[in-house]
């Protein structure tokens, strides 16, 4: 695909029309700068997009963000709302992390109190928040006690002694999505998830410690709690093992199954079953009870964090400021389209006036956004999740050496705890697209406009 | 053989054989080598049966096989290089997979897709490639 073959609708939305491929059902719309749609054109992401373009029952458009990246199936930083009465529903839309998602705690201590104890600070939140590949939790959860955290999510995480209620209040959902059904969850995915509950993982995965840096709305910031030297504490990570088991499981039924529904796509990963047939419903069931597992693991992660904070700053308390969910489907109701089954991947809820989490790398910024009025008839209130990558990591391993890579870091003032020194080279700032021209897309485009900004101070990463 | 070829986000495995059980082998082992970290200094062999009946083809069968290696690994903590077949069909299959453990990780893989598998003969050499979601 090259330029010519989209429409600039104005200066940060393209699109590419129905025609451009016969078997599209609506258009492709992206959100980008022309720079990074320079970039966009290198890998497969448009192509994918397409793809997702041919999803019986989608309506208006499939849309990827300006953090758009190849995955597989769906382009990483794609959305697609699907028809809930005659469309489907695709367990590659969402992927294998399912309700893999960011939370945001505010501190009361500054950034003044907490640089000369910065890497004490980091060494015990690694201490304190099991990491890695592998790397099992605090926790070995018999049936009983996983069918609860699969139904309740992060509100049974707090009914053991996780947290509080009011963490709840600030959590997407309230950290439990209605439906969730633990029976729909294969003895498999119970067997990868029962021993990771409370545990980040490995990947892009992290616990950082912020400043913030920049204010852009002190009204709505100061409702946050947020004020520049001000310091945040971001958790990156979703449903591990039993997550990834569920999405496997999924696309295997939905494989078999298609030819049944007389379903023909370009990319067996977009394996997909109308949503009120019986894999439809059992996956949808399954799918939000692997949500609410990666609600309650970062209710688990919030409790560790905040023990470790207890070590440095026995008078403070961390809060929650937010938790939103970057790769789960939800039904929604739009006036123009009614109800819809929108596919995020890569892509995070922007509801008008709900905080929107934008991770940026380990040597980079990160966002708050607040969601605006015009995500709710443009981008079915969807918005970017992060910088999104644009080196492969065989790339990376090959061109960035730990050292420099340790010693930018460290001049930037930037502690970093890692379990895998490859897993850091991998995940090095270079490796990602620059996360300001990312954010500056979705805030002129009128979807989400900007509240704060946070630099890392302190990274964990597995 | 098999190689690792660039993705973005993920892997890419390249894999061609000679024979279509061959080329199932050599993509356990290219799995086995996107994983793999420092052997553990406790580490001993181990030896399970795998098997996968009623996939929707012979691709899906593969990624379903490599899928449920991939649960064994991640579950028993246990890394698997060796494959033989005691029943290999068009989509189903009984394999005796050899291997060690506890297995030490150098790469997490989340799962084996469908995307761009594409189990195909060619010039009598089989082929496919496999992205592993990391």
């Amino acid at each position: 695909m090259q330029k010519k073959d989209l429409n600039k609708l104005d200066d940060h939305l393209w699109e590419i029309p129905k025609h451009y491929r016969p078997d599209m059902r609506v258009p492709a719309r992206v959100y980008t700068s022309e720079k990074m749609l320079d970039h966009i054109l290198q890998d497969r992401s448009l192509m994918q997009l397409l793809n997702v373009a041919t999803l019986p029952g989608i309506r208006k458009y499939a849309i990827a963000m300006p953090d758009v990246h190849e995955g597989y199936g769906f382009p990483i930083g794609g959305v697609a709302a699907v028809d809930a009465q005659d469309g489907v529903i695709s367990p590659g839309g969402i992927g294998y992390d399912i309700n893999c998602g960011v939370r945001l705690l505010r501190a009361n201590v500054t950034f003044d109190d907490v640089q000369p104890v910065l890497e004490k600070l980091s060494r015990s939140v690694a201490r304190e928040v099991p990491s890695g590949t592998g790397r099992g939790g605090p926790l070995r959860l018999k049936r009983p006690d996983l069918d609860l955290v699969l139904r309740e999510g992060a509100g049974r995480a707090v009914e053991m002694g996780y947290g509080d209620a009011e963490d709840l209040k600030h959590i997407e959902s309230q950290g439990c999505l209605d439906g969730a059904d633990p029976g729909a969850v294969s003895e498999q995915a119970r067997e990868r998830g029962h021993d990771q509950l409370g545990t980040i993982g490995s990947g892009n995965h992290f616990v950082e410690i912020d400043r913030i840096d920049e204010i852009y709305d002190t009204d709505t910031a100061e409702q946050y709690g947020l004020q520049r030297g001000g310091i945040v504490v971001q958790i990156h990570t979703g449903s591990r093992g039993l997550g990834h088991q569920v999405a496997t499981d999924s696309i295997r039924v939905m494989t078999k199954a298609m030819p049944r529904y007389g379903i023909d796509l370009p990319d067996r990963e977009l394996a997909c079953a109308p949503l009120s047939s019986g894999e439809g419903r059992q996956y949808l069931r399954a799918m939000s009870a692997a949500a609410n597992f990666a609600f309650a693991n970062r209710q688990l992660i919030t409790a560790a964090v905040r023990r470790a904070w207890k070590h440095q700053f026995p008078d403070d308390a961390l809060s929650i400021v937010y938790d939103v969910a970057h790769n789960v489907a939800k039904v929604e109701r739009y006036p123009d389209v009614g109800e819809v089954v929108v596919h995020r991947k890569g892509a995070t809820r922007a509801f008008p006036g709900q905080p929107v989490l934008i991770p940026g790398s380990m040597g980079t910024a990160s966002y708050l956004l607040l969601g605006e009025e015009k995500s709710m008839t443009d981008t079915f209130g969807s918005c970017c999740h992060g910088a999104g990558r644009m080196m492969s990591r065989t790339k990376a391993r090959a061109e960035i050496r730990l050292e420099d890579l340790r010693g930018r870091l460290r001049s930037q003032g930037i502690v970093a705890e890692a379990g895998s020194s490859k897993g850091l080279v991998e995940e090095a700032p270079e490796a990602y697209k620059d996360i300001d021209a990312v954010v500056d897309v979705v805030a002129r485009a009128g979807i989400a406009r900007k509240i704060a900004r946070f630099r890392p101070i302190g990274v964990v990463k597995g | 053989m098999y190689e690792v070829a660039q993705h973005i986000a993920d892997v890419r495995l390249l894999v061609s054989a000679p024979s279509v059980e061959d080329l199932f082998r050599d993509a356990v082992r290219g799995m086995y080598a996107v994983m793999r970290g420092e052997p553990a200094p406790d580490a001993r062999p181990v030896q399970r049966t795998i098997t996968v009946e009623d996939s929707a083809d012979r691709t899906a069968l593969l990624v379903d096989f490599l899928n449920e290696v991939l649960h064994r690994t991640h579950v028993a903590r246990e890394l698997f290089d060796g494959v033989s077949f005691a029943r290999f069909e068009e989509v189903s299959l009984q394999a005796t997979l050899t291997g060690v453990a506890p297995a030490a990780f150098d790469e997490d893989v989340k799962a084996v897709t469908y995307h761009e598998a594409d189990v195909v003969e060619r010039e009598n050499v089989w082929h496919t490639t496999l992205v592993f979601d990391i």
